[in-house]
């Protein structure tokens, strides 16, 4: 079998670690170096699994703007800007998911449906400021625990920092 | 026969006639015999013996009376991801007698996670100078025609360390923890008593009062967003909404704000004095407690546990700067500023990425602090969920 992404990248952090570092003399190389070495393991980190996430992705942000529909359709919600974000949901969840796995259309999706989404959060950072509407805030802790999920994916160089110990508490959340 | 390199991308080589050199302003480089499409981008900069020579020649423009000019040890200083930092030494004979000095050249970046006026950050080291530690500064210039870009050269601060894993990790530094701490404090504080106006900082930004300090922090950075995002941004659009209906009390006393005061942007000798302050791009006037909630947040926590600045406890901390400010430490108002300081931490790595990908920087750091956006919206959601 020939190297696949993920081999041929962990092949350029070896070449980069074996052939090149040792070879820089300066330290501002050594530490793009560095950076190169840590970029390319967040690319690893969501190499093989990247289209299954955006599929998945779209598909829960598609269920969070149907729910935001029902909630904002609500006669509590029954105004002018409540029908207009209404609207805003319909016409994304409208337009089919993409056929193909291209990254780049699936990506195109995803920008669309997440462009609904920040319209939605927005209004429900405003119903939260003012009132206790349940069906409001339930869906506003909806988005945020699919938001969380999306935050905490993939491999940041913070998680063998800073956020070593809030990382090591997401993963236990996981599990639970 | 030689091997020379595959492209990196399948169907992308193309055979070339031009033989193994290179090459990085065209879009492609020709690397052994084949062309690799790269990104567009700014011209490849000159070798490093020019740029030294062309040092020389400034300083010699500069310093009339001096003779026998030589700079050597140029070395560009990793980090300083607003602003490329150049390190030289400088020796030169000047009233018959030998004299030998580290300086440092703080040049505009083809591109830059943060757009700012060099003028602005020379202006305000140059104010703060004598009343908290901060390099010497010497000579500005705002066109290219000395070095290709705008910079400014300052004194640099020899046998100290900014960088948070040495200071943090580097077993000489761990018996000074204690007083890198205070002294961190300690020189917060004092950035806070300095009076703007009689310091001739009267030129920066600031609200028109001490009501308005979190509004126009907010509506700063949302214009940031505005202008740099590539996406949508669910998570920050959200929080800025919060924001707005979260304002925080006015200030105490609008201050002087460094805007990036962390570990990190100190220099610190291994006994733990901190001989300088770095960084002063952002400054402005505002609330201090912007400056107590940026040192605060979790980025800046780089041994991973809830130590501020990896150096002590959250209540040491608020302790030691009441202590030293006579300010209080409103728990509340740092919270709607931690929050606002992750946000503005998002915004500046969308900046760099947005320079990565409009073809203006090559830098990978760029994309690289591009791809890590998403631990900061953990962040911001955590903060929120706690309900700030």
């Amino acid at each position: 079998m020939k190297p696949d992404g993920i081999t041929s990248l962990r092949g350029i952090q070896a070449a980069l670690a074996d052939a090149l570092v040792p070879e820089l003399s300066s330290a501002y190389a050594q530490d793009a170096a560095q950076t190169l070495t840590m970029l390319i393991e967040s690319l690893v980190a969501g190499w093989d699994t990247a289209a299954e996430d955006l599929v998945s992705g779209n598909r829960e942000v598609r269920r969070l703007l149907a729910e935001a529909v029902a909630v904002f359709s609500l006669p509590a919600a029954g105004n002018e800007p409540a029908a207009a974000l209404v609207k805003l949901c319909e016409d994304a969840i409208a337009v089919p998911p993409v056929a193909s796995l291209r990254i780049s259309e699936l990506t195109a999706e995803s920008e669309s449906l997440r462009a609904a989404l920040e319209k939605v959060l927005v209004a429900l950072e405003d119903i939260a400021a003012g009132s206790a509407d349940v069906p409001a805030m339930a869906l506003r802790w909806s988005i945020y625990a699919h938001l969380r999920g999306a935050a905490g994916a993939g491999w940041s160089f913070w998680d063998v920092a800073s956020f070593r110990e809030r990382m090591v508490r997401l993963k236990s959340e996981h599990k639970r | 026969m030689g091997f020379s390199p595959a492209p990196l991308g399948a169907g992308d080589g193309v055979k070339s006639n031009e033989g193994p050199v290179a090459q990085g302003q065209s879009g492609r480089l020709i690397t052994g015999w084949f062309q690799v499409r790269i990104l567009a981008g700014p011209p490849t900069p000159p070798p490093m013996t020019t740029l030294e020579s062309r040092i020389e020649a400034y300083l010699r423009a500069k310093l009339p009376a001096a003779s026998e000019i030589v700079v050597a040890n140029l070395q560009r200083i990793p980090g300083g991801a607003s602003r490329e930092t150049w390190s030289f030494d400088v020796t030169r004979r000047e009233n018959g007698a030998a004299v030998k000095e580290g300086l440092i050249i703080r040049r505009d970046p083809d591109a830059s996670v943060l757009e700012t006026d060099r003028d602005h950050e020379f202006r305000v080291v140059q104010a703060v100078y004598g009343a908290v530690p901060v390099p010497r500064t010497y000579w500005i210039e705002t066109d290219g025609a000395a070095l290709d870009r705008p910079f400014f050269v300052m004194g640099r601060i020899d046998g100290c360390e900014a960088n948070p894993t040495r200071v943090l990790m580097d077993p000489r530094y761990f018996p000074s923890r204690e007083r890198i701490a205070c002294e961190f404090t300690d020189i917060l504080a004092r950035i806070h008593a300095i009076d703007p106006a009689s310091s001739g900082l009267e030129f920066l930004d600031g609200p028109a009062d001490a009501g308005g300090c979190g509004l126009a922090e907010v509506e700063k950075w949302e214009a940031v967003i505005d202008h740099d995002s590539l996406e949508p941004q669910p998570v920050l659009r959200g929080a800025f909404r919060w924001l707005r209906h979260h304002l925080p009390p006015p200030a105490q006393r609008i201050a002087l704000v460094h805007a990036d005061y962390r570990t990190g942007n100190f220099l610190a000798a291994p006994d733990g004095e901190i001989k300088g302050i770095l960084d002063w791009e952002m400054a402005h006037l505002g609330d201090p407690m912007e400056d107590v909630a940026w040192a605060c947040i979790r980025p800046w926590r780089w041994l991973g546990n809830e130590l501020i600045g990896g150096l002590m406890e959250r209540s040491e901390f608020y302790r030691m700067y009441e202590k030293f400010s006579g300010l209080k430490v409103d728990e509340d108002a740092v919270r709607f500023w931690e929050l606002l300081g992750n946000i503005k931490l998002a915004a500046i790595f969308i900046t760099g990425a947005r320079s990565f990908t409009d073809g203006r920087t090559r830098s990978p750091l760029m994309a690289f602090l591009g791809r890590n956006v998403n631990r900061l919206e953990l962040e911001i959601m955590d903060l929120l969920e706690a309900g700030v």
